[in-house]
């Protein structure tokens, strides 16, 4: 990098070098060192034109902006999320009616079962009173 | 090509997640509004810009494609044509009574010691012809790399590091006793 080149740069990019694109700042530590006191002087110079520049105010965004972007933003999807939030105690309530159905169900068919298995167990009962009867006599 | 640390709200706010939507404008906003600040010099219209652009944003932000352009990049571009239109408008508009216009000078009843530095910066950079405060704006004020930079403005670093030499010099030309020359 020449002094020129170095120059150029610094009027560009401003008096500190970490600020410059990174593959620009090799060289230019390279030329600092090879002439230190050029490098130096062109550094001082544009370094308090960024300090100058760095003393413009500015005012933070006010609270009320904030506020008014957040209420801007997508409306559509916070219905969509509404919506869903809509969905969720009927869907509850879906899923408890059909475990209600399944119990009822369930319930009819281990009646029908218990009843089928009383019928069952009475018959063996007399097949056994039978054979019993059957033995001793 | 780096990945874009944006992109992860924007998938959240896609997905209508409200935390990533707050996330993302404490994270953008005070960017944004700095940066119409420093390009309009009138605090309603700043503020006006920054609303604008998020509106571009809630917009976009479902149809986002990663690896196109950082989102950084492309949130100040939309910026920049914001304030470029009110810039465009403040000069069609031809009236005896200018709109909140910076001071462009110390008054007869006032002296240039009455004005702080800040305040004499503010004027300058106001001064600057569009494209050079631009570069000047994105590079020292907003801390874009000179590649990111170039890309907002639609140029080549070249032409870019042309606009913010010239525009540094003119600052330093507008601020000469208070600079090192």
């Amino acid at each position: 990098m020449t002094k020129d080149e170095f120059q150029q740069l610094a009027e560009a990019y401003g008096g500190d070098v970490a600020r410059w694109p990174l593959g620009l700042r090799e060289d230019a530590a390279l030329f600092t060192a090879q002439d230190p006191l050029s490098a130096q002087a062109t550094l001082a110079r544009e370094a308090s034109l960024d300090a100058a520049l760095d003393t413009l105010p500015r005012a933070p965004a006010p609270r009320e902006l904030y506020d008014r972007i957040i209420a801007d933003a997508p409306a559509g999807r916070r219905r969509r999320r509404l919506w869903r939030l809509w969905l969720a105690p009927a869907g509850v309530g879906a899923a408890l009616a059909s475990v209600a159905a399944a119990g009822l169900v369930l319930g009819a068919q281990l009646g029908q079962q218990s009843a089928i298995t009383a019928e069952a167990s009475a018959q063996a009962v007399a097949d056994l009173d039978v054979s019993a009867v059957a033995e001793e006599g | 090509m780096t990945s874009d640390p944006d992109e992860e709200l924007l998938v959240r706010i896609a997905d209508g997640d409200p935390a990533a939507v707050r996330a993302l404008v404490a994270r953008k906003l005070p960017r944004i509004h700095g940066l119409a600040q420093r390009m309009l010099s009138d605090p309603a219209e700043a503020e006006d810009v920054a609303q604008e652009t998020f509106l571009r944003v809630w917009r976009q932000a479902p149809k986002w494609r990663p690896g196109q352009a950082r989102f950084d990049t492309w949130m100040h571009r939309v910026a920049l044509n914001l304030c470029y239109d009110r810039l465009r408008r403040r000069r069609e508009i031809v009236t005896d009574d200018p709109p909140q216009v910076p001071d462009e000078g110390p008054a007869p009843d006032r002296g240039l010691e009455a004005l702080d530095t800040g305040r004499r910066v503010s004027q300058a950079l106001a001064k600057l012809p569009d494209r050079q405060r631009e570069a000047v704006v994105l590079c020292h004020y907003q801390e874009l790399g000179n590649i990111e930079a170039a890309a907002v403005m639609g140029v080549t670093v070249e032409a870019l590091e042309s606009l913010l030499s010239r525009g540094r010099r003119a600052l330093r030309m507008a601020l000469a006793d208070l600079v090192e020359r």
